[in-house]
């Protein structure tokens, strides 16, 4: 048959049949809402049950041995809702709460609107209640419409700012939060979410999966029912073990002193950062409380930046600890040897229009390597950086793991800079720089920048051969990097080694030295344009079979062996009557 | 000025009328979905974010483009790109099945960038327009027997893909799809009674074993058939087509049945009796109808519905949503957004029966039988009339992918109204 022909006929029946669907669905549709429209308006009147959302608790984190460092615990807030103080009013409510509790109006109110801006519904009057506070309002309730306590999880940091910039801290997510996170149902208003560290970095697996139950309700909204049913079970955030052991850090904070700088103990080979002190710091407890404004501006306003990781954000040269990279790169390339002399050092050296002085004004006279070394002879380290390109002072830097980024989990981490020729052809110009940028950059000055955190890193790999992968802070964690093949000869890494090891034995880095274990090292003193000196130092021990890498940084503090090597050095002593890494016995003393 | 008249379709006015008309009905709805919650405790409870509703804002407005686009290319192009589009779209599916996130038990959208795109409902279009360029071909075959299995051949391997995912209720679109497609096309008047009797076959079966518990309505019903097929004379040859196919669909039917998701099992369950799970997908079915049945005439009025408001209406900005049109429009608006709807689909009809090119005339039908199927089937599971299986209300429900599709549809619809005479 003629398809064109037989349309006609279809095409009713088609129409037939669409018309008795859409009927069928009308008639059910007249059945539902108007026939047993009484019926199910009744329904709806006594549908008592409430889908709740339970907020799933965080994960705790703990040191390397377990003792916990942030765990939750329950808090009650005296709450009211945003239309208490619409139009910057206070409503009787609120006013009557200000009175009992005597809290300041304007204050109070900048605060609350200031928890508005967060998108939540409900704001925190008074958070963590007293029980007389509590008591007064539950008491109340009549009077008081609106009012309202609500019990939460809150993280607690147990040793506040001990831990700040490793951790960081959370707070309850603001519309950018909300907007990153992407998935629809992800976060919403009131939740916490991890801001820097290690909250941040391990969010997912500290955060859990929030349930979801259905409760049932009376006709006043009060939870009656004797069961409830849960749609979705509270998935609870999984714990995360950090690698730092809490007696380490302790034992690093207090020999830090409060002087602003930091220090890091890195594990020998695994990479497990031990210890890690920032100064100043800040209490972490305050930015999850919901801080207020006028603290918050008074911390981050502060000139000596608290919230500043100065383990990983901050860049500073790295002064004399480069003059082993700087050895190593003379020696690789075959211009100088392990015992060779240099014109003798007689505080300071010509360099065309320029003198390039040594830190000794009366000079150190005639050295072989290793003293030079040792000693930090500056003029000796003019005449190795004249023999080299930069580029191939570059690639000994780089081969450490200098100029890049090292872990991976620190937003704001900095990777600092290891200049190359092509890199001060950009910045100046082709043709418009020197060599006499080399006598800068072979003692650690000029354009190079480091962070603590990867001088770490440099000793722990110049004690192993490069054997030590990209420093980590949770158990478990995968490093950024790898270790790394190191582009020099076993020869001269074993005579850089001894070398490293006569500084704290004879030469500047004797405030390092202990009794028992050999201790090798590098002090340094980064000059600093505005202001006074940065102390480093930089060590790993034991010599002969390293287990541990530490570096100190104080800013502005003077000389690298008079104020840096002091702090690694009594760092060392603890470590080691603490035995080691384990912190075991002696006699079953286990690395991880 | 000149380049204003780009921003309105080509095509009938009255099916442009329609088309927006439900796009606003839909942003009305979710905009109503997506206020905060009302009640005590509501900041506790689960609301729906209102970026969902700037969302679809977004998608009705790409789609608008879309649909002044669509309407004006020539029908050619889109037969031309019917095989691409399928086989593109078959490899999709075969991606999500391998790479998609599992969201709650099912594999179904594929994530691309900030989008999330559902690659079955993109084959919803692909198979229609794939249906039409195919069987345009094959109107002059002596029997249309190799027809009807090839067509349902492209429509199995698309709906087996999908129900793999698992995605019951679209896989049943497919189908829903090609029966409207193949009953234009011209069926064999015996593979259409064959069909029809299996699957009745297949339905007693199921109540006899599910429900009854007893094998004897099945058998009386294979009497009954074979009673027919003696009385009307059919040749040998074609009684026996018949019957064994109707014997097979009955025992096929517990295989089936074993094989399907145990949730997709409690579903069906559920649905022969509500009472059996009060709080899962009964739940769903049973809010949904005191949503709807307390909507009555004139619905609670706009953003006032309880229901919706409290949050007992589950999925309330997808599969659900025709639940909140009853709840706060009420019968009146409810009505007002099916006769659209109807509408729409007796208009695709008459076009189809108007058409110039046999092509134009399938695509017109596909798309007839692909609104009229998705919006009785939604509706009826919202009413409680079929067992809940996630599908949403074409154009109104929350969802980029399903708005797309469903414009591109109307689109192509509007096409045809403006070539109807001049192809």
């Amino acid at each position: 048959m003629d398809f064109k022909a037989a349309l006609p006929v279809r095409r009713r029946i088609f129409r037939a049949v669409a018309l008795l669907f859409f009927a069928v669905i009308v008639c059910n549709l007249i059945n539902l809402m108007l026939v047993r429209h009484e019926h199910f308006r009744d329904r709806a009147l006594k549908n008592r049950q409430l889908q709740f959302r339970v907020q799933a608790p965080r994960g705790r984190i703990t040191d390397r041995d377990g003792i916990p460092l942030a765990d939750n615990r329950f808090h009650s807030d005296i709450t009211v809702p945003i239309s208490s103080f619409a139009g910057g009013e206070a409503d009787s409510t609120l006013t009557q709460l200000l009175t009992w509790f005597a809290l300041p109006l304007e204050p109070t109110l900048a605060d609350l609107q200031n928890q508005q801006r967060r998108g939540r519904g409900r704001v925190s009057l008074v958070r963590g209640a007293t029980m007389s506070q509590l008591m007064a309002v539950e008491e109340r309730r009549l009077h008081l419409p609106g009012a309202r306590v609500e019990s939460r999880l809150r993280r607690r940091y147990l040793w506040g700012p001990l831990f700040a910039h490793v951790i960081g801290y959370t707070s309850e997510v603001d519309q950018e939060d909300l907007d990153r996170a992407g998935g629809e149902f992800d976060y919403r208003p009131g939740d916490y979410i991890g801001k820097g560290g290690v909250e941040a970095a391990f969010e997912s697996r500290l955060r859990g999966v929030a349930g979801i139950k259905l409760e049932e309700v009376n006709a006043s909204g009060r939870i009656v029912g004797r069961e409830s049913i849960w749609l979705r079970p509270v998935e609870p955030g999984r714990d995360v073990a950090l690698t730092l052991s809490l007696p380490l850090q302790v034992a690093m904070d207090s020999l830090l002193a409060g002087r602003p700088g930091s220090a890091v103990a890195l594990a020998i080979p695994s990479g497990e950062v031990l210890a890690a002190v920032s100064l100043p710091s800040f209490d972490t407890n305050l930015m999850t409380a919901a801080i207020s404004v006028e603290r918050w501006r008074q911390l981050s306003e502060d000139p000596a930046k608290p919230f500043f990781n100065r383990i990983v954000q901050a860049t500073y040269a790295p002064g004399s600890l480069y003059k082993a990279i700087t050895s190593l790169a003379a020696l690789r390339k075959g211009v100088i040897d392990t015992t060779s002399t240099l014109e003798p050092c007689l505080g300071g050296m010509q360099f065309g229009n320029r003198y390039a002085r040594c830190w000794k004004p009366e000079g150190h006279g005639r050295l072989d390597h290793a003293a030079a070394l040792a000693h930090s002879c500056g003029v000796y380290y003019y005449q190795l950086g004249l023999r080299l390109e930069i580029d191939e002072l570059a690639e000994a830097a780089r081969a450490f793991g200098l100029g890049e980024v090292v872990t991976g989990i620190f937003p704001d981490e900095a990777a600092g800079n290891i200049p190359t020729a092509a890199w001060y052809d950009r910045r100046f110009g082709r043709g418009q720089w020197t060599r006499g940028v080399l006598l800068n950059n072979a003692i650690g000055q000029g354009e190079i920048l480091v962070t603590p955190l990867q001088m770490a890193l440099l000793a722990a790999r110049l004690a192993v051969d490069g054997q030590v992968p990209g420093p980590v802070f949770v158990r478990g964690q995968t490093p950024a990097v790898g270790p790394v093949e190191l582009p020099f000869h076993p020869r001269h890494m074993q005579w850089i080694r001894r070398a490293l090891r006569q500084v704290v034995d004879a030469g500047t880095g004797r405030a390092a030295r202990q009794a028992g274990v050999a201790v090798a090292g590098k002090t340094g003193t980064a000059e600093n344009v505005h202001g006074q000196n940065h102390a480093w130092f930089m060590c790993y021990a034991p010599a002969s079979a390293p287990e541990v890498a530490v570096v100190v940084m104080l800013e502005n503090a003077g000389g690298g062996g008079a104020e840096a090597a002091p702090v690694a050095g009594a760092w060392l002593r603890q470590f080691f009557a603490h035995n080691g890494v384990a912190g075991e016995p002696a006699s079953g003393r286990r690395l991880p | 000025m000149n380049w204003l008249w780009l921003l309105w379709p080509r095509g009938e006015r009255r099916l442009a009328a329609i088309y927006v008309v439900l796009v606003l009905f839909s942003l009305a709805l979710l905009w109503s979905v997506t206020e905060p919650l009302v009640g005590p405790y509501a900041e506790m409870q689960v609301d729906v974010p209102k970026g969902i509703f700037w969302r679809q804002l977004i998608w009705a407005s790409f789609s608008w483009l879309l649909v002044c686009l669509v309407s004006r290319l020539p029908l050619r192009y889109v037969e031309n790109t019917a095989w691409p589009a399928y086989l593109v779209v078959a490899a999709l599916l075969v991606m999500v099945l391998a790479l998609a996130p599992e969201v709650g038990g099912a594999r179904r959208w594929l994530v691309i960038g900030p989008f999330r795109l559902q690659p079955s409902e993109f084959a919803k279009i692909a198979l229609v327009i794939v249906l039409a360029a195919w069987l345009s071909r094959r109107l002059g075959d002596r029997s249309h027997i190799a027809a009807t299995l090839g067509s349902l051949g492209l429509t199995l391997l698309l709906a087996v893909l999908v129900l793999r995912e698992p995605d019951l209720g679209t896989s049943l679109v497919f189908l829903g799809i090609w029966l409207g497609v193949i009953f234009w096309f011209g069926i064999s008047g015996l593979l259409l009674v064959t069909a029809l009797s299996a699957a009745i076959s297949a339905v007693v079966m199921f109540y006899s074993e599910g429900v009854l518990e007893q094998p004897w309505p099945w058998g009386l019903y294979i009497l009954l058939v074979i009673a027919a097929l003696y009385a009307v004379r059919l040749s040998m040859s074609a009684s026996v087509l018949v019957l064994v196919c109707n014997i097979a669909a009955g025992l096929g039917i517990p295989l089936v049945w074993a094989r399907l998701q145990a949730y997709q099992q409690e579903r069906i369950l559920t649905f022969f009796d509500p009472g059996r799970d009060a709080m899962g997908t009964g739940y769903q079915a049973l809010q949904s109808k005191v949503a709807i049945g307390s909507g009555g005439l004139f619905g609670t009025q706009y953003l006032q519905g309880t229901q919706k408001g409290l949050a007992f209406l589950p999925e309330r900005h997808t599969d659900f949503i025709f639940s909140v049109a009853g709840e706060e429009l009420g019968l009146l608006g409810a009505g007002i957004i099916l006769g659209l709807f109807l509408l729409l689909v007796l208009r695709a009809v008459d076009l189809a029966a108007q058409a110039r090119r046999p092509f134009g005339s399938l695509l017109a039908i596909g798309v007839a039988s692909y609104f009229c199927f998705h919006v009785v089937v939604n509706v009826s599971i919202t009413t409680g009339l079929l067992p809940v299986t996630g599908l949403p209300l074409p154009l109104i429900s929350y969802g980029g992918s399903n708005l797309l599709v469903s414009s591109l549809m109307v689109a192509l619809l509007l096409n045809l109204s403006a070539h109807r005479y001049d192809d």
